[in-house]
């Protein structure tokens, strides 16, 4: 049931009581779930948030945390999966479920009142009619023992009326038998066609910020976290450029009224050349193009270049024409290389002025097009400024755990906690962190290309991250590895010269667990398809039904899959037949 | 030298910690005292001796000296007063022992008075039961808090009757009346905004 009137439908049922707030690790769910606190606390509302990463950890929590619970808030999970089926609630519970997993679990859409979807249906989403997917089976059963009855009560009639009788009804039975396998057949395809790729739909944060602001509740922190659940979307190509266009244009219709006030101040202030106001006052948001590079405010010119992403990819910078290309671009910028080895906040002054610029105009004949985007940039008082994308890659960082032997829920709470103006410094550390991550994950594409590790096996690309390589344990962390296994399908496509292979997806694997031999497997739908949808949730799943391999497609996200190592050949194989 | 003593007894409070009360120096007091009783009689006897050419300055430094003698001790059992007194508001009725060891008799004595006072004042305060001012001593911003529990330390009953379940690594919105005694006993930990 999808739920349209976020206030009436959601928020005034959920706040007369106690709510238990469950929330996925992810960028998105982990600002969406500030928001709902920073909600919340105007009401003094009593809460329990646990944070959970897979299915196994949903159950237990609810398990625990279910007496006394009616009312329970699911942010980034649960929304493709039977939750029913799974969690056997009592008949009063209401879930709530905020998901931008796609598709929609059909019994989710179809339940009557226990679970309520928070989102608007999409046209392109296609959710089958109730009718084709559910038959009213109590119905067609009564007909059935109907149709006995009347058997029994003809008993007394003569013998040839009732062997016609009967030959009717059997052949009613017939055909009702053959409508009813059409329908199942019908039915297969339907659901098939409903769920045989995963996508992202609209940003979980943005549409909290959407109740906050019919609630009238908006500020410009909450405004920010909605930002950085549309920005993760956009950094990790898991929404449509022209949806996220649409996003940034409504947010630019928020900024303009959220921040009107405290512009208004500024110009008094500079006006009457008054004492610079506090900072509370001097929090504003900016929306403007930016460039694709990472983190460049904070870090140099020279390593953000190399080690973002986009430019490495198309400038193939692990390459030694690549570095090549990399100096030319700087002296054709007019960049000197110790500026250009500084960090940014410490360039001249007019270089910082005219850097993005330079790089517009560059980017034309260097094959950097689409190098700009818009994007979001906060400014609070003098200080240096955050660019939305600055947040993610830190919130990345920071969430990540296997770096600093944190456990995994410290890491969630460090990751909120950043999202305070209050604890800059833990955003600082992620940034830092951060940049390591990006330099490490460069330097492993650049190994894995050089050693050909990217294997092309028939109908898609592979890539392991071999147990015992430097840095290799953090891409047990499933949203490091995806950003692996883009960069080096990106970085595999660019560097091959035959134009057949562009179109192939690629998957990934590295050991999740080297004391229990699991290893975890994600697959990336290919560079060329416009929409980011993947069809490797359903290809494991059929993969895992025909093999007798142990497959737990236990995370959220249906496209990540762990397994034991010994069983991953021969799921690769079974794979590439069922693909090819 | 004058009212080196005092100094000292003075500089002997000031270089203890702020939300401490160093041991009463009784010796330090009489030592004092009997310094400002010498000098009276040393300004009787100037006095009854040389009638004639009184040595004025010689009286008024001793005059001053012992002006200066009282205030300092005045100085000294003001600031001790005042450091019980904060001490009452942040710890409550029953000093550590440690503390009531440091205290002179008059100074146990003020305490007890101080206590009666409060308490009959604050019973005072309100229709009934009256009102505990040293609760919160600051106005809170909120009647309730975001906690983080940090064990897990099973169910919890809230006033409303509700059972909370406290699990290590969860998130809770909590009064802020249920929550303190948790976060003392380290069961909770404070979000901070």
């Amino acid at each position: 049931m999808f739920v349209d009137d976020l206030v009436k439908g959601f928020y005034d049922v959920v706040s007369s009581n106690k709510i238990l707030i469950l929330v996925n690790y992810d960028v998105d769910a982990i600002c969406a779930a500030k928001i709902f606190q920073y909600i919340l606390r105007f009401d003094n509302v009593i809460y329990v948030l646990v944070p959970v990463k897979t299915t196994t950890e949903l159950k237990k929590v609810y398990k625990e945390q279910k007496a006394d619970v009616k009312h329970i808030v699911l942010i980034n999970c649960g929304g493709s999966l039977d939750i029913i089926d799974i969690l056997e609630p009592e008949e009063d519970i209401i879930f709530f479920v905020i998901d931008s997993h796609r598709p929609t679990d059909i019994c989710n859409v179809y339940s009557s009142s226990q679970i309520r979807i928070l989102a608007t249906p999409e046209n392109d989403e296609k959710i089958p009619k109730f009718d084709d997917i559910f038959i009213d089976e109590e119905s067609s059963e009564e007909e059935d023992s109907n149709s006995d009855d009347l058997n029994e009560d003809s008993g007394n009639d003569a013998i040839e009326k009732r062997q016609n009788k009967r030959r009717i009804l059997q052949q009613n039975a017939f055909i009702k038998r053959k409508e009813r396998r059409n329908w199942e057949e019908k039915r297969k395809k339907l659901l098939f066609d409903y769920t045989q790729f995963s996508y992202y739909g609209r940003s979980t944060a943005i549409l909290m910020y959407d109740l906050a602001w019919k609630l009238h509740r908006e500020s410009v922190d909450v405004l920010w976290w909605g930002i950085i659940g549309v920005t993760e979307q956009f950094i990790f190509g898991k929404t449509e450029n022209m949806l996220y266009l649409k996003e940034v244009e409504l947010i630019g219709d928020h900024i303009g009224r959220i921040c009107e006030s405290a512009v208004n101040h500024n110009e008094l202030n500079s006006l009457s050349q008054t004492v610079p106001s506090n900072d509370s006052s001097n929090l504003r948001i900016e929306s403007g193009k930016d460039l694709l590079l990472a983190l460049y405010r904070h870090w140099t010119i020279e390593s953000s270049l190399r080690y973002s992403m986009f430019t490495s990819v198309s400038l193939k910078l692990w390459t030694v024409k690549g570095e090549k290309r990399l100096k030319q671009i700087l002296a054709e910028m007019g960049l000197p290389l110790s500026e250009s080895r500084q960090m940014y906040r410490s360039m001249d002054l007019n270089l910082r002025k005219q850097f993005f610029e330079m790089m517009e105009k560059i980017s034309n004949t260097h094959n950097l097009l689409n190098l700009t985007y818009p994007s979001f940039i906060l400014h609070q008082g003098f200080k240096t400024r955050y660019q939305s994308a600055d947040y993610v890659y830190s919130m990345i960082a920071t969430l990540e755990s296997n770096i600093h032997g944190k456990s995994s829920a410290e890491c969630f709470y460090n990751t909120m906690d950043s999202l305070s103006r209050s604890k800059k410094n833990l955003l600082d550390e992620g940034i830092e962190r951060a940049k390591w991550i990006l330099t490490n994950m460069f330097r492993h594409i650049q190994a894995a290309l050089d050693m050909r590790q990217v294997i092309l096996a028939g109908p898609f690309y592979y890539l392991i991250v071999q147990e015992g390589t430097l840095n290799s344990q953090h891409y047990s962390d499933p949203q490091l590895l995806i950003m692996l296994a883009s960069f080096a399908l990106r970085a595999q496509v660019a560097s091959s010269h035959k134009n057949r292979n562009t179109h192939l997806p690629l998957i990934a694997s590295a050991v999740l667990d080297s004391d229990q031999d699991t290893c975890i497997i994600v697959g990336i739908p290919p560079i060329t398809e416009s929409l980011p949808r993947s069809f490797f949730g359903k290809a494991f799943e059929q993969v895992a039904n025909k093999t007798n391999i142990d497959v737990s497609l236990d995370y959220f996200d249906s496209s990540i899959a762990k397994m034991q190592i010994k069983d991953r050949p021969k799921f690769f194989d079974a794979l590439t037949a069922l693909l090819s | 030298m004058y009212c080196d003593k005092v100094i000292e007894l003075l500089k002997e409070l000031e270089r203890s910690r702020e939300d401490t009360i160093p041991p009463y120096n009784n010796d330090g007091i009489n030592h004092v005292l009997s310094e400002m009783k010498t000098l009276d009689a040393e300004i009787i006897d100037l006095l009854r001796t040389q009638k004639d050419n009184l040595p004025l300055d010689a009286i008024r430094l001793r005059r001053a000296a012992i002006e200066r003698n009282k205030r300092c001790l005045l100085t000294y059992i003001w600031t001790r007063i005042q450091r019980l007194k904060e001490m009452r508001w942040e710890i409550g009725a029953i000093l550590p022992s440690d503390v009531r060891q440091n205290l002179s008799q008059s100074e146990i004595e003020w305490f007890n008075n101080y206590c009666k006072t409060l308490v009959s004042y604050m019973k005072t305060i309100g229709p009934d039961t009256g009102l505990n001012l040293t609760q919160d001593t600051k106005p809170p911003k909120s009647l309730y808090t975001e906690v983080r529990s940090l064990v897990d330390a099973g169910k919890l009953e809230l006033e409303s009757g509700e059972v909370l379940i406290l699990r290590k690594n969860s998130q809770y919105m909590l009064s802020r009346s249920q929550a303190e005694p948790l976060i003392r006993q380290g069961v909770l930990e404070q979000v901070r905004q």
